[in-house]
């Protein structure tokens, strides 16, 4: 349900997002959530409680918890996964016709790190810690693993970058990186290149661990850092995105062959600041950069980009969206992290809060700028809780679903003969004046209310009451005339109506049948006596059976089981008069049972 | 005609787990799992599996963790082989060839290097009997071993017996045949061991022979079980029995506290094996219904491996839902399940019926028999039907809508006994944007209806109701399709096809080409839009071209299915011939099939599905350019999944697999950091055990068993008095050695970047000398040491 909130809606939206973030900004606690690469077949959220959740995208339930052994003193302040694992193959395999193609990709290991500045690796296909590493002094701000081979880069609080290697679970190298923290870490695409912010950004070259390029141009921490790019640095082609705290902006900088690139190129303009960014690189220059980034305020922005050199004006986003709750005042919904898909208009989206995150997959219109996504969220939080063991998802059922069974208009087609429909169509339209017969009826009509008039002085006449009622659609007069039990006030109301009322009549019974069984044989009775007295009046009108369809339908639905019924009724009832009599019987004999006298023979002989 | 060159038909998970009972592991984190042709492991944890142990050439019968090691594990299958198994790292380490088919494999600790195994009795494959064999496993160090030494140990066995046991005592008796009137009652436990009662012929193998009767086990089981059909498993220290059967209640009994019970309710499909790790920690259970339960010991479920559910027979086609791409068919009772196919994975069921499920055999209980979901996935219609008589036959046509705001189906509409008859066909038109309005559904009581999305009333929202109700000359309508863009609507009466507008209601024209009622009816996609396709029952395939309303053309085979791929103009028609299925992929406009492959499976095939790719492949060659929008994927009639691969992509796939090794150490805690000091204090000065560590973190398969390292291991940590080393410890540390010279290399080449303050848990670094009398060991010719392994 997603509506262009091109008003105020979006507008108050905006301003309860800016409240909220200030709420909220005061912790400015960065809780680390992150998508599995390749499938997204993971989020992995670590929340308030220093518990690491992984939630299975697909089914959108919870699939482990893991708590760390220092959870609360040493919370973890960043996730990354590990490059998709294969499933290993045996030793000696053959390839036979009918086996399966075993690589799967499936996401396994993930690095966190803590703030008490150890890295953990945690196997989320076995559920277990799978390794720790320790060597830094202080909280580790990021990690990053290497795209190919098994290596990991983490960035601490110490000013260092440390190395590992993961194969022997062993420091390969470590070296100071900068005066200040180092807060983020990014490893280009072709495992060549490290770049890593401190007070400036700097970029390594990995094989020799030597400064390559120094930027400069952020004055708060760069808490993000990705390659927009896959060419070679060599080719000006290489281009990375760097966002940073309190600041509204992600720049783009552009890796120049000649050294000179001193200052961003590119700029996107965003509403708060970057919590988590998400990009599609280029990998040539006609394809273009796509970026997702949601900011503090709980809003996502998708920016899309061709990488060109530089750019003095900064971009505004191609389409922002915003998610918000079904009360009936709208307070936003903050999104927790998103994914751009294949194409441009699919996003996996996580949001609402960091303990029970709701994972789904929207398709955005991008065509809108704004775009505003209603969701119940507590609805869908209380479904993910229940299926996490049982796998049994049960959908909604409520009062509002229609219930339709034999017999209620809707469940047989309405009966229409087609060609009578249009007759009388042809006919309405010739009598657009009023023909004599209609003017005759006219006629008679005020002469009955005329009638009425002189009439309405006897109270209990209940013909003048139902046509009254009938007119006026009154559910009190109807009610009170069509709950009478005898038979001949109901013959003779039916007798002095006129026949004009007649088929409003039937039409109100025919409803009334529909409702409780009871008001059914009430109205049963009314039904029989317009039978009586009106039959041939009903089967001179033209369109009879589009008339009487419903009512037709209903009453052969509802006598198709009486044969059935009668059956039954006739079986019960020799039952039960036979057990009646059984009982009786016993009754009697049980009475006879010991004997009166009893006659002993003697013993003697 | 283009030969299947480089397409291969490929397993695509959904196999059954719930065949034969599921081992677990000694420390209770893996379990393992007979599945097809090849042993899972799963996490006991996460429900994720580890590995898929691939190597067995049909199907395994048996899986058991080996006896004197509780990191490997044995499995037995038809093929013949006994396979022996690293499971932590899933790596085949030996293979007994027996030579004849095994149905069953048991191990006793108490009888080293014999594993008994179930043969047939005959040589000739469909003999009932079998009997129980046991083989002596020769021990040598090849991969490939001919195990020949049998010896007959029981006859006259089930394939599979409900249970098996062995006691203390290790005698494994034969016990008398039982009396038919006893077998019902008598199924008997006692302290350690577990008798055991297969079936109304026989029997078991009972040990320490105490057979208790049914009255040990407080009162008569027939007030907890209806069905004789029921399991029962001791748990580890034997102080417990747990026991389940068809209603899927679990039920731990404690031995002496016959008031004392246990019970686990609702788990699902009937229980069909109850296991128990070692360790007692865990208890598993499979179902029926393909799912094996985890439960801990204080009977509670901890986990759920929910493999496809298949059931006995599969009532809805299979489907693909438009939103997540799963697979939607029913699964347990009542429900339909979405099932991942990237993922070889069960995603969730969804509760259509929302009744409870009562096991108990002869109970009609409604069933989900008929599915559609509409082009945008917005809505769904399902059919439940109850049959109890065929003239009482109880059917619901419930129409779901998914509500985007609470992410979950809504139902908008119960149709009670929407038709007289059985339906036989549900069909929603294809919209490819806006609002489906439409549903039609053809019944055998000689009716179609064509249901409509009415206009919200004054308080409540759109509903169902009935728009129109066709006929044609009281025939049987059998299938329905609407046209690629919705503006036809064929429904196949017998032998009569009629073609609708559903825009009026009016009967256009009508087909046919008797004799032989249609089966199954298709409308062409794309540029084939004109022609309509029929399977008739009289081995005909016909294809009329609605502008001429002509027959275009006639073939004659057998279709059991008839498929349209939805992004393109293919058809996919399995035909049977001759005990086997085959398939043939065609464009309706073009004389000769794009694609065809013969014997594709044995029985016939009624279900396949047209699964969107999420990436289009460019394929140009000929014989594969059919598969280039979608997957095929089938269900056998021995309900294996199976779908279609290119080479191309196959190759793609393995050229983007590679290896990510991370070494596996959990350390570093203060008790470690302790411990590894006191190991290096004790270790220094011996110099010569860098080996100790190593041989710790070596993998269990390339080490020799247990008690012959065990002595080596105890003096290697006694300080040792110079003395000269036996030859054993030698061969042993040259064994090290060789290990550890990778890991050596690696040191050496380290970069410059050493870090300065590298903690104290490294192993001390070789001086140039040892490793140069390392290298001069390596090359020493040890062959010699073959014969003493031996």
């Amino acid at each position: 349900m997603s509506t262009p909130s091109g008003g105020q809606e979006g507008a108050v939206l905006g301003e309860r997002a800016t409240e909220m973030a200030s709420d909220g900004g005061s912790s400015s606690l960065q809780l680390p959530c992150v998508f599995s690469p390749k499938s997204r077949q993971y989020l992995a959220v670590c929340a308030q409680d220093g518990r690491l959740r992984i939630w299975n995208t697909d089914s959108k339930t919870i699939n482990q918890e893991y708590v760390p052994s220092a959870h609360l003193s040493a919370t973890c302040t960043c996730i990354a996964w590990g490059p998709c694992r294969t499933v290993k193959e045996g030793p000696q395999r053959k390839k036979r016709k009918s086996e399966a193609v075993q690589v799967e990709e499936k996401a396994d290991l993930l690095a966190m790190g803590t703030a008490a500045g150890s890295v953990l690796l945690y196997s989320t296909a076995k559920g277990t810690l799978h390794c720790s590493l320790v060597t830094h002094s202080a909280g580790v701000n990021c990690v990053h693993w290497h795209p190919e081979d098994s290596v990991l880069y983490s960035g601490s609080d110490d000013t260092n970058i440390v190395e590992w290697d993961l194969q022997s679970g062993k420091m390969r190298s470590k070296w100071k990186a900068d005066r200040a923290a180092v807060t983020s870490l990014c490893v280009s695409p072709d495992g060549k290149l490290l770049l890593s912010a401190g007070h400036v950004i700097k970029m390594w070259d990995l094989d020799t661990k030597e400064l390559y390029r120094k930027f400069t141009g952020h004055s708060t921490a760069v808490t993000t850092l990705r390659f927009a790019t896959t060419r070679p640095p060599d080719s000006n082609g290489l281009y990375f995105v760097s966002g940073a705290a309190h600041d509204r902006l992600i720049s783009v900088w552009q890796v120049r062959e000649d050294g000179k690139d001193k200052n961003s190129v590119v700029s996107f303009t965003l509403t708060d600041e970057p919590r988590h960014v998400d990009l599609v690189p280029s990998n040539s220059k006609e394809e273009a950069v796509r970026l997702a980034v949601v900011c503090q305020d709980g809003q996502l922005h998708l920016f899309e980009h061709f990488l060109n050199g530089p750019c003095k004006k900064p971009f505004s986003p191609s389409c922002s969206v915003q998610m918000a709750d079904t009360r009936e005042s709208p307070m936003p919904i903050p999104m927790l992290a998103a994914v751009l898909g294949r194409d441009s208009r699919s996003v996996l989206l996580a949001y609402g809060n960091h303990l029970q995150p709701v994972i789904e997959q929207v398709e955005v219109n991008t065509t809108e700028r704004h775009v505003c996504l209603s969701r119940d969220v507590k609805t869908s939080l209380s479904l993910t809780m229940e299926s996490t063991v049982s796998k049994v998802k049960t959908p909604v059922v409520n009062t509002k679903s229609k219930v339709l069974v034999p017999g209620l208009p809707g469940h047989q087609a309405p009966l229409k003969g087609s060609h009578l429909e249009k007759a009388s169509e042809k006919r309405k339209k010739d009598t657009k004046e009023m023909s004599i017969a209609e003017q005759l009826g006219e006629i008679d009509l005020s002469a009955t209310s005329s009638e009425k008039v002189k009439a309405s002085l006897q109270t209990d006449n209940y013909a003048v009451l139902l046509v009254q009622g009938l007119e006026s659609n009154d559910a009190d007069i109807l009610n009170k005339v069509l709950q009478t039990r005898k038979e001949m006030v109901i013959k003779k109301t039916v007798a002095r109506l006129p026949l004009s009322a007649v088929l409003p009549l039937v039409k109100e019974l025919t409803n009334r049948l529909q409702g409780h069984p009871f008001a059914g044989i009430l109205m049963v009775r009314w039904l029989k006596a317009v039978l009586m007295h009106h039959t041939s009046y009903l089967a001179s009108l033209p369109d009879l059976v589009t008339e009487l369809g419903v009512l037709y339908h209903m009453i052969e639905s509802r006598v198709k089981m009486f044969h059935k019924l009668t059956k039954l009724h006739g079986k019960l009832y020799l039952l039960m008069t036979h057990v009646a009599t059984s009982d009786s019987s016993n009754m009697v004999s049980e009475v006879d049972h010991t004997a009166k006298l009893v006659y002993e023979d003697g013993e003697w002989d | 005609m283009v030969e299947h060159g480089d397409v291969r038909v490929v397993h695509k998970g959904g196999s059954k787990i719930n065949f034969r009972e599921p081992a677990l592991s000694t420390d209770s984190r893996f379990l393992l799992c007979a599945s097809g042709e090849s042993v899972k492991v799963f996490s006991t944890a996460t429900e994720e599996c580890l590995h898929a142990l691939q190597g067995h050439t049909d199907l395994i019968t048996g899986v058991l963790l080996r006896p004197s090691n509780h990191l490997q594990a044995y499995s037995c299958s038809l093929d013949g082989t006994v396979r022996l198994w690293d499971f932590t790292d899933g790596i085949l380490i030996r293979t007994y060839s027996i030579g004849y088919p095994i149905y069953g494999i048991y191990a006793s600790a108490k009888h080293e290097g014999v594993i008994f195994i179930i043969t047939p009795m005959h040589t000739d494959t469909n003999s009932e009997l079998f009997q129980l064999v046991a083989v002596h496993l020769p021990q040598c160090g090849e991969q490939l071993v001919e195990a020949k030494e049998l010896s007959a140990v029981l006859s006259n066995i089930s394939s599979n017996p409900a249970a098996s046991a062995f006691g203390r005592e290790v005698r494994i008796f034969r016990s008398k045949p039982l009396q038919l009137e006893h077998v019902q009652k008598i199924v008997s436990f006692c302290v350690g061991a577990l008798f055991v009662y297969n079936g109304p012929h026989n029997i078991f193998f009972c040990v320490s022979i105490v057979i208790c009767s049914d009255q040990s086990i407080s009162g008569t089981p027939s007030d907890q079980w209806t069905d004789p059909d029921w399991l029962l498993q001791a748990e580890g220290s034997g102080t417990n029995l747990l026991s389940g059967g068809v209603e899927s209640v679990l039920v731990q009994w404690r031995y002496n506290q016959e008031s004392q019970r246990d019970f686990l309710p609702r788990l699902g499909g009937a229980i069909t094996h109850i296991s128990v790790s070692p360790d007692g920690a865990l208890f598993c259970t499979s179902h029926s219904d393909n799912k094996i339960t985890i439960i801990q010991s204080c009977v509670k479920v901890s986990a759920v491996i929910q493999g496809l559910v298949k059931g006995d027979r599969i009532r809805t086609d299979l489907m693909i839902e438009p939103r997540s791409k799963a697979l939607v068919l029913n699964g347990k009772p009542g429900h339909l399940q979405f099932y991942s196919l990237q993922r070889d994975k069960l995603l969730y069921n969804l509760d259509i019926v929302q009744q409870e499920y009562i096991h108990e055999s002869g109970l009609e209980q409604f069933e989900v028999v008929m599915a559609a979901f509409d082009a945008s996935g917005s809505w769904l219609a399902t059919v439940e039907e109850r049959k109890q008589k065929a003239p009482e036959l109880e059917l619901n046509l419930k129409l779901w809508a998914f509500d985007d705001q609470k992410q979950s189906f809504v139902l908008n509409t119960t149709i009670s006994a929407p038709h007289e008859g059985r339906i036989t066909a549900l069909c929603f038109p294809h919209v490819s944007d806006g609002q489906t309005t439409m549903l039609v559904s053809t019944s055998r009581d000689g009716h179609f209806k064509a249901w409509q999305l009415a206009a919200p009333a004054h308080t409540e929202g759109p509903s169902w109701s009935c728009d129109f109700l066709g006929a044609y000359h009281s025939l049987v309508p059998e299938c329905c399709c609407f046209s690629a863009d919705s503006s036809l609507l064929a429904v196949g009466f017998q032998e009569v096809v009629t073609v609708w507008t559903p825009a009026s209601w009016e009967l256009l024209t009508t087909l046919s080409q008797p004799p032989g009622a249609v089966r199954d009816l298709c409308f062409g996609r794309l540029s084939c839009s004109k022609y309509l396709l029929g399977a008739t029952t009289s081995r005909l395939l016909c294809c009329w071209n609605l502008l001429t309303c002509s027959l275009e053309w006639v073939t004659s085979m057998d279709v059991s299915l008839l498929l349209a791929d939805p992004l393109s103009e293919n058809m996919a028609a399995f035909c049977f011939e001759a005990g086997s299925t085959d398939l043939f992929v065609f464009k309706p406009g073009e004389p000769r099939p794009l694609f065809s492959h013969k014997a594709l499976c044995s029985g016939r095939v009624t279900h396949a599905v047209f699964v969107p790719r999420e990436v289009m492949l460019e394929s140009c060659d000929e014989a594969s350019q059919w598969l280039n929008c979608s997957h095929l994927y089938f269900l056998t009639q021995s309900m294996d999944l199976l779908t279609f691969i290119t080479k191309a992509e196959e190759d793609k796939l393995t050229a983007s697999s590679k290896q990510l090794v991370v070494s596996d150490d959990v350390a570093m805690t203060p008790f470690h950091l302790l411990l590894g000091k006191h190991r290096d204090q004790l270790e220094n000065p011996q110099g010569s055990n860098v080996s100790l560590p190593q041989l710790l973190q070596m993998p269990a398969h390339v080490l020799p068993s247990a008690s012959f390292l065990c002595s080596m291991f105890v003096q290697s940590l006694l300080i040792s008095v110079n003395k000269p080393r036996s030859k054993e410890e030698e061969m042993e540390s040259e064994k090290e050695e060789e290990d550890s010279d990778g890991e050596m290399e690696s040191r050496i080449s380290r970069p410059e970047h050493m870090p300065s303050g590298e903690s104290g848990c490294a192993a001390p670094a070789l001086t140039k000398e040892e490793v140069r009398e390392l290298r001069r060991l390596k090359k020493l010719d040890h062959s010699w040491m073959k014969g003493l392994l031996d």
